[in-house]
């Protein structure tokens, strides 16, 4: 469990990154390395040059920018953990962010990387897509825009370019009595899940749901976001929540594994995505009691 | 047999561990931190076929990267060294560090590549080119008996090793007369023990002394024995180092394998050697995985719950090699009724290869599955007469009054009082509230079961299972030993004569010296003399060192204290049996007295001043046999081991019925291992066996697919309890001393493991049998009972 030989270099600034990004094709960023350095201990990954980002001023910010609160590609798991804007205009990824890994593999991984490393089970991925997150690229000097739902392609397969580096990640911003609901499911407490689920839903002032949005993680190759509109501009019901959240996931495909069956990531997701949802609005419910 | 009607000082009392100390600041000395001047590293290459025949190696483009010294093939290692040791009489099932013509499972160690540093190696082993001709392969037990199965060695043309049928009692009379049978099938999946240390080894030979020099993060009895055969050289040309601390191990770390490759290479290479197995090489070809065993069972029993007679037939997976691990079919034959009155066994133990990693000794050498299924046999009679399952066991236990007590298959049981340790839990639990609260929470809509286990730890290590199965091994003694010595200044130094993997040896030596002494044990110094200057010892297994290591501790310093006395009462001018010794000095019967420190000097100085014919110094030694131990079986009975500790399970779960993932809400553990030593080390083995247990009941496997290759090959696979899964323990202790040690102690190094599996699993099945589902394989995973509800409910409803 020796990497393969490998260079290493620290570049100071985005565009250096980039620079080299487009001269060295076998090039990977490093940004946590919670993923990747055992991934190249095994050998499973074999660049010949690492670009560690890590320490890039650019990309470690936490910033609201309009209508949506745009978070730096390096910025830490445990520093967004603690980031009160984060809790307080992203609540869906307060709510996800204690679920990823453990503390201290928080302490180094970062909200970039577990984007770029689009593992299907993931957290962040997951809240991405759930909120029609962007993903912004920069490749060169061009910057792109990608919507999250666009960019997971499949498991650690993402639209980004060999020669783009992730910047940073922008998610929109809610307004009103917003409530949100994250579960999750593993074998043990952290592990990859089986299945997860994320939800954030707004309710109007006579409680009724105005915006609801809801994700699936763990089932699918990437996260996967189920359409809810139907329950929306009503007043919470079971029944036709369920009947939603299982014709869309009776929609998607899982895989068996060692660890699951198909059948059960579909069976859990679905008892999650209700989970989730009926969290989001008893925490909607109690947002909107307080706004009166 | 010895116990000291005194009160004790220092043996059951809390005092720290000393070993704790260096392992909690991070100063222990494991294998790694073994630098010698030049040492070379070894990476391995494996072969990732499940049985293919090796064409060709070419190494050239291995031997020509940067720091590689060596490139070394099974066919080169062969031809120098000779097999390693079958346990069974299997001459043809011949096992290599390195495979020779044929890999025999995917992962095996084709070639040993010799580099600068492990990198280096590495890089050089992707470069070893191996022409394979893949052949059939087989990984499935049952498959690997049938008549048209591939073979595993061809040359021994079966892959059965071990196909032994016992009969203990009258079984078939016992059957006819019962009032009822009941017949099931279990399955104990390939889990292991897994420790934070891989296997390590550092060899070196110098060819002027002729002498090979090992440092290893060693478990293994006869371990220096095995390499000189291997090697071929003298058992006194093969230094082992035992002052290595050994990062865990339980049973697993044997490395015999790693040192015969390690130690050859140093000797031909002319540089020291280290192997460390990455966790990579140590999951797949460490040959460390546990027993993987099918249980077929019959029970006859009468309408009052009484069990009357056991069928039991175990097959065993042993992988692809026979090694020591077709014993650990043997070693449960001491406990096979565990602590109830079934008056006959049958047992037919059947132990066979396939395509899959060797199998190693683990925690309780078997007996952690054979506890599962006999547990799982009492559950069902329970539920099959509709009787509580406290009950049943209860009118099966062996009663506190007839200890002695001699088992079907040849065991006497030392002691026990089972009745007050499960009245003990069953009190601190409050059953009657448990249940109430099972209930509760299934009328909340989730799943809720309450598991009851109770087992028998045999202790005290023996060997009596290699004759029992290999009828030209003629073992009849485990023996350990333990020597002190009095320096000229007064202080006193005790050997320890193998290493320790956290079981706190060195505390309990000291602790038994200084109780014996009337010493403070922190005033005694412990070593480890390497093998060359040690006494014979059979390392730390089968839950053996309190009462082994203990017992030898405690007779060498009787011995001790006896040439005090001597050397006192000679000089107080009275008989040695009037003088009496107290806290390290000798009194006369009329009060006058004589110090340590003056007796100290006169048996190193003052040769005039000592009894005639007494040899100067202060030194003991006592070699001990183990207690009950000394004969060879007789009509397939055997006394197994001598001691016999109790562990009675108790505990609630819940399991969303969606979700599946039992949760562990309280959990009750009564204990009698007799008396105890040191608390502090028995408690965290009965919560860290408990955990292991969890692991084995609920997550842990070494799973392969139908290709023959290893699915958990690394932690993201494999999947150990952690912190979060493990629950709060709560521990209820008994004692019952056994009349055949020094303090009554018995083992408790394999506690809470060897029953923590079935009662999980019995926790489980009381939770889903309204269902009328049930698991019967371990480990039990929460997608499988998530899916087994679902399919289940979904009948109920069309029903």
């Amino acid at each position: 469990m020796k990497p393969a030989p490998f260079d290493y270099i620290r570049p100071d600034t985005v565009s250096n990154v980039c620079a080299l990004l487009a001269d060295n094709f076998d090039a990977r960023i490093i940004a946590g390395g919670q993923t990747l350095i055992p991934m190249l201990a095994m050998r499973l990954a074999r660049p010949t040059l690492l670009i560690d980002v890590a320490r890039i001023a650019e990309l470690r910010r936490i910033e609201i920018d309009g209508d949506h609160l745009v978070i730096g590609a390096a910025t830490r798991q445990a520093e967004a953990e603690a980031s009160p804007d984060i809790a307080r205009y992203v609540p869906l990824l307060h709510a996800a962010l204690p679920w990823i890994g453990h503390a201290p593999t928080r302490s180094r991984g970062t909200v970039g990387g577990s984007i770029a490393n689009a593992d299907p089970s993931a957290e962040i991925p997951l809240v991405a897509v759930t909120l029609r997150a962007e993903i912004i690229l920069r490749e060169g000097e061009d910057e792109f825009i990608v919507p999250a739902e666009d960019f997971f392609i499949g498991a650690m397969v993402t639209a980004a370019a060999p020669e783009a580096c992730l910047t940073a990640v922008r998610l929109p911003v809610w307004n009103g009595a917003v409530g949100v609901g994250f579960q999750e499911i593993s074998a043990r407490r952290s592990d990859f899940a089986f299945a997860s689920a994320a939800a954030q839903l707004s309710l109007d002032p006579e409680g009724r749901i105005s915006r609801i949005v809801l994700g699936v993680g763990g089932v699918e190759d990437r996260p996967v976001a189920i359409d809810l509109g139907e329950v929306a501009g009503e007043v919470l019901d079971r029944r036709r929540l369920s009947d939603a959240v299982a014709s869309g996931i009776e929609a998607l495909h899982a895989e068996t594994d060692l660890h699951a069956s198909a059948a059960y990531r579909k069976r859990a997701a679905l008892d999650l995505a209700v989970k989730a949802v009926v969290q989001a609005h008893s925490n909607a419910s109690a947002a909107l009691e307080t706004r009166r | 047999m010895n116990a000291p009607s005194k009160p004790f000082r220092f043996v059951s009392s809390n005092r720290r561990v000393r070993e704790d100390r260096r392992f909690v600041a991070g100063k222990g000395r494991y294998v790694a931190d073994i630098v010698l001047p030049d040492m070379l590293h070894v990476a391995l290459v494996a072969s990732q076929y499940p049985a293919a025949r090796i064409v060709s190696i070419d190494s050239s483009q291995a031997l020509a990267a940067d720091g590689v010294h060596a490139v070394l093939t099974g066919e080169d290692l062969a031809a120098a060294t000779d097999p390693l040791m079958n346990g069974l009489d299997t001459p043809r099932v011949k096992r290599y560090p390195l495979a020779v013509d044929q890999a025999r499972y995917s992962g095996e160690w084709v070639a040993a590549v010799v580099a600068d540093s492990r990198a280096l190696a590495e890089d050089a082993a992707e470069l070893v080119r191996v022409d394979y001709d893949p052949v059939a392969h087989v990984v499935d037990v049952e498959e690997a008996m049938g008549s048209g199965s591939p073979l595993v060695h061809p040359a021994h043309g079966t892959n059965v090793l071990l196909d032994k049928t016992f009969n203990w009692g009258e079984v078939d009379r016992h059957f006819s007369e019962a009032a009822h049978q009941l017949d099931f099938r279990v399955t104990w999946g390939r889990n292991s023990t897994v420790p934070i240390e891989t296997f390590g080894v550092v060899a070196q030979w110098d060819p002027w002394a002729e002498m090979l020099d090992v440092w290893a993060s060693i478990q293994m009895p006869k371990y220096s024995d095995q390499i000189a055969r291997a090697l071929r050289i003298p058992l006194n040309k093969v230094r082992v180092h035992q002052d290595v601390d050994v990062g865990g191990s339980y049973g697993v770390k044997r490395g015999i394998k790693h040192t015969v490759l390690a130690a050859h290479l140093a000797r031909t290479l002319g540089r020291p050697v280290r192997l460390i197995e990455d966790r990579l090489e140590n999951m797949r070809a460490g040959d460390a995985h546990g027993p993987e065993r099918i249980f077929d069972v019959s029970v006859a029993y009468e309408t009052d719950g009484r069990i009357r007679s056991m069928k039991m037939r175990a097959t065993d997976n042993v992988g692809a090699y026979a090694g020591r691990a077709p014993f650990q079919l043997g070693k449960p034959i001491g406990a096979i009724v565990g602590p109830y009155r079934i008056e006959s066994v049958r047992y037919q133990a059947r132990s066979v290869m396939t395509n899959k990693t060797v199998q190693e000794a683990v925690r309780g050498f078997g007996q952690s599955p054979t506890n599962y299924a006999i547990e799982t046999a009492v559950d069902k009679v329970a539920a099959a007469l509709g009787m509580d399952r406290l009950e049943v066991r209860r009118r099966n236990f062996i009663e506190s009054d007839q200890f002695p007590y001699l088992i079907p298959s040849g065991t006497r049981y030392d002691s026990g009082d089972y009745h007050t340790v499960a009245r003990k839990v069953v009190d601190a639990i409050d059953y009657k509230a448990l249940i109430e609260e099972r209930d509760r929470l299934r009328g909340e809509g989730l799943l809720a079961g309450i598991g009851i286990a109770s087992c028998l730890e045999p202790s005290g290590g023996n060997s009596s299972f290699e004759p029992l199965l290999n009828e030209k091994n003629e073992t009849t003694t485990w023996m350990d030993s333990c020597r002190i010595n009095v320096d000229g200044l007064g202080y006193v130094t005790a050997t320890i004569h193998t290493t320790s993997a956290g079981q706190g040896h060195e505390t309990l030596t000291s602790t038994v010296l200084g109780e014996v002494l009337e010493i403070d044990p922190e005033r005694i110094q412990i070593v480890r003399p390497d093998t060359l200057s040690s006494l014979p010892s059979n390392s730390p297994v089968g839950s053996r060192m309190a009462i082994m290591l203990g017992g030898a501790a405690f007779k060498a310093a009787e011995k001790l204290k006896q040439q005090l006395v001597a050397i006192g009462a000679h000089r107080l001018g009275c008989e040695a049996d009037d003088a009496r010794y107290e806290a390290g000095a000798v009194i006369a019967p009329d009060g006058k007295r004589i110090e340590w420190a003056e007796l100290v000097n006169i048996a190193h100085r003052r040769y005039h001043d000592l009894p005639p014919g007494m040899t100067p110094g202060l030194e003991a030694t006592h070699i001990m046999q183990v207690p009950t131990g000394g004969k060879l079986p007789e009509d397939g009975r055997v006394q197994m081991y001598p001691c016999h500790s109790f562990e009675f399970h108790m505990l609630l779960v819940a399991i969303d019925p969606v979700l599946g993932k039992p949760e562990i809400r309280r959990y009750v553990i009564g204990h009698d291992c007799g008396t105890v030593i040191n608390p502090h080390i028995v408690k965290g083995m009965t919560l860290g066996g408990i955990a292991h247990g969890l692991g084995a009941a609920l997550l842990e496997e070494f799973a392969y697919d139908a290709e023959g290759q290893l699915l958990a090959q690394s932690f993201m696979d494999y999947l150990l309890p952690s912190s979060h899964e493990v629950p709060h323990v709560e521990i209820v202790h008994h004692c019952t001393p056994s009349p055949f040690t020094v303090f009554g102690q018995k083992g408790s190094g394999e506690s809470g493991y060897l029953g923590a599996p079935a009662a999980i699993s019995g926790a489980i099945n009381d939770a889903v049998r309204h269902l009328g589902i049930g698991f019967h394989s371990l480990p039990i995973r929460i997608s499988a009972i998530g899916d087994t509800v679902a399919e289940a409910s979904d009948t109920l409803k069309k029903d």
